[in-house]
């Protein structure tokens, strides 16, 4: 593919671009639109002229609309005596204390739950036949009702989805216009109501993000554009806009994946291939991570309180920015977060109506951010105002006003160190083996910090911090997977039958790939089983070869099983029946990651400083050099303290710690 | 010490604790411990108190310090690597399945305090599968009670010990896996102590234990002066009319809980020990003075109980006491509930179903032959809160826990579920409605099974607040070709192949008059 590769990120404050043409990275950001698409093609025509080979697009069109309760007026179609499955959930509360918590409101309301008389059992056979009649029934009761999508999810639809596939029949026979989708399609996977909070919200979303994606498709076409449009998947993958818009809750996590695809690239081209990647914004912080160099996904998350069971980018976020406010609480303990002054009004130093002390009015008062000068496009901020925020909290706690402000610092550190260990040590990786990558607006001002108290020996800074996610849109890779539950007991199971499966998803695959315009010498394909004893509640994923299975190959999976299991878990029961769970398969269509533009070299380390600067730091007041970023030369070696300004962050070398500038302009900081 | 400081080793306390679970949920092996997290972890001071716990159901909330105190006082001498383990509900447990681990923290010879895991395990001996047999008249029957035996010193694990366990439970390969799960478990938290230790010193880490309990008093303290002084009576029934009376009063900013006049002991398993009555009562306390004061030794001593020994509320050996965790706790909580409701009119909602609707199936797969044993709770409403209704099909108060996916339960037992759905009209009515109850029908397939149930609520109706009507109580049907039949709510019947079982679980209670009806 020739021509120009762009990436277009859009988030709730900015719309980053990110291009690529011969193999050298352009980057520029806007303010995001009322109508995001507005300020997409406002960027467009800014791009210098040059044909487009492709757009990837990152979008919170989807997150949004589920945050926001916009969806589509959906209805949802179960087996008879299974409608509130999707209202019980696993029928536990989401809060053990309060007696006046709330479940999230179901996205269909029961009088949309409409059972309908049909049942499988657990191999798929048919234990009552599906009422045709009352279908029917349904099909006028959704043109009378204005439903603008239509969920299908009957028990055991993943073992023979013929019932479903009959309803969708039924439906378009009798006039109905909107989306239908069936569960199977979803996620051929058991667990009822997992498969129908993700069904119910794809539906939902459905209408949504296909209006968004078409609309933004014609203004395209309008600019004379005939690049393809791509969207990033939750999973790090890109999508066509089709299967984007029939998968929307796929595009849960689009934002986020796309700064972990960023932070991956940098990583790798710095040398490091495993990281715990750290975005803080203004109301929070986003940690992720790399190892050996492959983005980590979750199978299952909640989103706005509800489960969608699809491959995501394991992302734990916390409420900790740069916004987040400091308070105390009724026991006189310092807290900060997570409610957050956002970027409207503000941090109080901001001077525009906020009141009340944040994160960064803590880090104006202890010097680590200017006091005069202007900072990433707002005006000087107001050390005064400042002042008077966190003064408050200073005379409530009986502090110095500087022991209160690096309070603040300490424990919002806190939240976003139980954050990092929450991705890292609960999931059993040990910090002390990554490189922890610092981005975001307020992400470099503490990742030194951080990293000390999780003994993390090493901290990049990437130069594009403040367009990560927009430069993992065009590095990312175009991915599709699959799944189905066969849940069979391994030693029973044909080899024909896992090799059908496997198949059907390569056909599947093979064409969604060619429509993307994959070339074949592009397309890798990563089959995988999830195995567990029989009785066992949970799975582990073991990969399989890329070729027709044999006795054999099972026999050998099922001893790579005992032994995968003797070392997550410390034991093994090779006497146990183990059972194949579920079948998957990961197409991937390889896109050409570009190269980072080089810093520039020459040049002094003198020449990039800019002041010496009263700074506070754990206990003391210090002269730190302030180094501004884009001056210093590649190659630059320096000891801490010093504070680096950038056009868009600002990063803390502490005492003790070295900084070294690579050849990318990345600041790679041991402490 | 600087608030800053107490408030970050304050994280650092909790998330250790958090962090013992995490270990113990990844690396366990059933079911109970995995999927439906049935387990806690604390932290103690040297002396045993209760410093910081991250607990995923109430019913552990109170019940670990007794844990530790009968550790404590079973071996007053300590080494780096010993572990005590336990699960006697008259030595610092609750009921049998929960087998407690209590070991030392040290760092460079000095003790640091003391980390206790617990996990509900899956099956601990005893006459039935799952070791909560309704029948039982003796603890003897319960299961296999361990009184604090230190199963690992200096690091050695007793063989012996472990071998005499294993032998007298029915999965012994996978109670084998849990136990060494909670290990993990145990090693974490000690780990994540000693480094705490060294980044800030022993002496810090001293004073934040004291510090931290003292602010939890203070919040409790603040919370219970807001509360206006007198004595407020209440009491509740078990559906066998076993009486709960407690007697609250409230004094300035200090609170005792007086269970005199509470029926004696019984010879069924609804006997509560100590343990679990205090876990309840601190529960009921905590949701409504100050749902996020933080659990720890401090925040409970301006609360006094008083639990005459040989009650139902705080029974002596030999008793049963398997549903004194499931059942009696919920009532416990239904009455300190009540009587909170006479002082705080307005902030306090009315009953939620009360039980935690124990259901159990056992028989043998006609398929492959093998025995099997199935037990899930089942939720209901919650009552109507002032100003919301209460949540429909929810477990509530001293359980949360999931349930059994219906494609999940028919793919690994002999049976169907047949219908699962809110049970239409159960909430009690009022300005604010009460939660509706589950339907919960399931088939027996092609065998004879036998049906455990024990649940509550089946004649003593979760009670209404503010002139709101009491919830639908729980119902249990037996249905034979079309023809129905009630089953007693606690008991074993054995059921035909085809059968259905049909559990129908209670509404919660409304609150305030319904409208347009009398105010």
């Amino acid at each position: 593919m020739k021509g120009v590769v762009l990436g277009v990120d859009i988030g709730g404050t900015f719309t980053d671009f990110a291009w690529v043409v011969d193999g050298g990275l352009s980057l520029f950001k806007l303010p995001t639109t009322p109508a995001p698409e507005d300020g997409f093609l406002a960027g467009l025509k800014r791009l210098p002229a040059g044909r487009l080979a492709r757009i990837v697009h990152g979008t919170t069109v989807a997150t949004n609309a589920l945050l926001e309760e916009r969806w589509a007026k959906t209805c949802l179609l179960t087996t008879e005596g299974f409608r509130d499955v999707l209202e019980i959930g696993r029928q536990n509360r989401p809060s053990l204390y309060d007696l006046f918590c709330e479940r999230p409101r179901p996205v269909v309301p029961r009088e949309w739950r409409l059972p309908v008389p049909e049942r499988l059992d657990r191999r798929g056979r048919v234990v009552r036949p599906l009422e045709e009649r009352a279908v029917r029934e349904i099909a006028r009761r959704i043109a009378e009702g204005g439903i603008e999508s239509v969920a299908v999810v009957f028990l055991f639809s993943f073992l023979n989805p013929a019932h479903e596939e009959r309803v969708r029949g039924i439906l378009e026979e009798a006039g109905v216009r909107v989306p239908i989708t069936l569960s199977w399609e979803v996620l051929p996977e058991f667990r009822e109501y997992e498969r129908t909070s993700t069904t119910v919200i794809t539906a939902a979303l459905r209408p949504v993000v296909e209006g968004y994606l078409s609309r933004l498709s014609r203004a395209l076409g309008g600019l004379g554009v005939e690049a393809p449009l791509l969207v990033m998947q939750s999973s790090g993958g890109v999508a066509g806009t089709e299967e984007a818009g029939r998968r929307a809750a796929a595009l849960l996590l689009s934002g986020p994946a796309g700064g972990v695809i960023g932070a991956r690239q940098v990583g790798l081209s710095a040398g490091f291939s495993d990281l715990v990647t750290l975005d803080m914004g203004g109301t929070s912080t986003d940690v992720s991570l790399v190892r050996g160099g492959e983005i980590v996904l979750t199978p299952e998350r909640e989103v706005a309180g509800r489960p969608v069971r699809l491959p995501m980018v394991d992302v734990h976020t916390v409420g900790a920015g740069g916004g987040s406010i400091a308070w105390t609480d009724p026991g006189g303990g310092l807290r900060v977060g997570p409610r957050s002054a956002g970027a409207v009004p503000g941090p109080a130093c901001y001077g525009r109506g906020g009141t009340e002390p944040t994160v960064t009015d803590a880090h104006l008062l202890l010097g680590h951010l200017p006091r005069a000068r202007p900072l990433g496009g707002l005006p000087p901020l107001s050390t005064k105002l400042a002042e008077e925020a966190v003064g408050r909290i200073a005379r409530a706690l009986g502090l110095s006003l500087e022991g209160a402000a690096w309070g603040i610092l300490e424990v919002v550190e806190a939240t976003m160190e139980r954050a990092v260990r929450v991705i890292s040590v609960e999931r059993g990786h040990d910090p002390r083996d990554f490189t922890l990558v610092a981005f975001g607006g307020a992400g470099p001002l503490h990742g030194a910090t951080l990293a000390r108290k999780l003994g993390i020996p090493r901290v990049l800074v990437p130069a594009q911090a403040g367009v990560l996610s927009a430069l993992g849109l065009i590095c990312a890779d175009l991915v599709h997977n699959f799944v189905r539950s066969l849940v069979a007991p391994l030693s029973e199971l044909p080899p024909a039958r896992v090799n059908r499966a496997l198949q059907g998803f390569r056909r599947q695959a093979e064409g969604i790939l060619a429509a993307e315009g994959v070339p074949e010498r592009a397309r890798g394909y990563r089959p995988a089983a999830d195995l567990r004893y029989r009785g066992q509640a949970f799975e582990l994923t073991l990969p399989l070869p890329d070729r027709p299975l044999t006795e054999e190959d099972l026999a050998e999976l099922g001893e790579r099983f005992h032994r995968e299991h003797e070392r997550n878990y410390g034991y093994s029961v090779p006497e146990e029946p183990v059972e194949l769970v579920n079948l998957r398969l990961t197409a991937v269509g390889k896109t050409e990651a570009p190269g980072l533009p080089e810093a520039p070299g020459g040049g002094g380390l003198e020449e990039a400083v800019i002041e010496r600067r009263r700074v506070y730091f754990d206990g003391g007041w210090g002269a730190w050099p302030v180094f501004q970023r884009e001056r210093l030369p590649k190659g630059a070696e320096f000891p801490g303290p010093a504070v680096v300004e950038g056009p868009e962050s600002t990063c803390l070398v502490p005492p003790g710690g070295r900084a070294h500038v690579d050849d990318y302009g990345n600041l790679i900081l041991e402490v | 010490m600087d608030p800053i400081t107490l408030a970050v080793v304050g994280n650092a306390l909790s998330g250790i604790c958090e962090e013992m679970s995490a270990a113990l949920v990844r690396t366990a092996y059933s079911p109970n411990i995995k999927e439906r997290r049935d387990c806690s972890s604390a932290l103690f001071t040297p002396n045993g108190e209760l410093v910081a716990q991250a607990e995923n159901i109430p019913v552990h909330l109170g019940a670990m310090p007794f844990s530790v105190r009968a550790a404590l006082e079973a071996f007053p001498d300590w080494a780096v690597g010993d572990i005590a383990v336990l699960n006697d509900p008259f030595c610092g447990g609750a009921h049998l399945p929960d087998i407690t681990f209590v070991a030392p923290a040290f760092h460079e010879g000095e003790l640091l305090g003391f980390v206790a895991v617990r996990a509900h395990h899956a099956d601990v001996g005893g006459m039935t599968p799952g070791s909560l047999p309704g029948a039982a008249s003796e603890i003897f029957q319960e299961g296999l009670r361990i009184p604090p035996v230190k199963l690992w010193r200096k690091g050695e694990l007793n063989r012996d010990l472990l071998s005499l366990v294993l032998l007298n439970v029915r999965t012994p390969w996978e109670r084998e896996g849990d136990l060494r799960a909670q290990r993990a478990a145990v090693e974490t938290g000690i780990r994540r102590v000693v480094a705490l230790a060294r980044r800030i010193g022993a002496k810090t880490l001293f004073a934040a234990y004291r510090e931290l309990c003292l602010y939890a008093e203070r919040r409790m303290r603040a919370a219970i002066e807001d509360v206006p002084d007198g004595t407020f009576r209440f009491e509740d029934f078990l559906d066998e009319g076993i009486a709960i009376r407690l007697e609250l009063r409230i004094q300035g900013d200090e609170v005792e809980l007086d269970f005199s006049g509470t029926s004696p002991q019984v010879g069924f398993p609804v006997n509560a020990p100590l343990a679990v009555t205090a876990s309840a009562a601190y529960f009921a306390l905590k949701a409504v003075l100050d749902p996020g004061l933080p659990p720890n030794a401090g925040a409970w001593r301006p609360v006094r109980i008083i639990a005459p020994e040989g009650t139902v509320v705080n029974a002596l050996p030999p008793a049963p006491v398997g549903g004194g965790n499931l059942e009696l706790s919920q009532r416990i909580v239904d009455v300190v509930l009540g009587a909170l409701a006479r002082a705080l009119p307005g902030r306090v909602p009315a009953a939620s179903q009360g039980t935690m609707n124990n259901l159990t199936i056992g028989g043998v797969d006609p398929q492959t032959g093998r025995p099997y044993t199935f037990y899930e709770t089942i939720g209901g409403g919650m009552g109507a809160r002032p100003g919301k209704d209460g949540i429909d099909g929810v477990h509530t108060h001293m359980t949360n826990t999931l349930n059994t996916p219906v494609e999940a339960l028919e793919l690994a037992y002999p049976l169907r579920v047949e219908r699962y759905e809110l049970r239409e009209g159960s909430g009690g009515k009022g300005r604010y409605r009460g939660g509706m109850g589950i339907r919960r029908d399931i088939r027996v397939l092609g065998h004879r099974a036998t049906v455990s149930l024990l649940a509550e609520r089946r004649k003593e109706r979760p009670w209404g607040l503010a002139g709101g009507a009491p919830g639908t109580p729980g119902e249990d049907l037996l249905v034979i070709e079309e023809e129905e039949r009630r089953i007693p709510a606690k008991g074993t019947v054995e059921v035909p192949p085809g059968a259905i079982i049909s559990i129908r679980t209670p509404g919660g209670g409304g609150y305030g008059p319904p409208r347009g009806g009398p105010e």
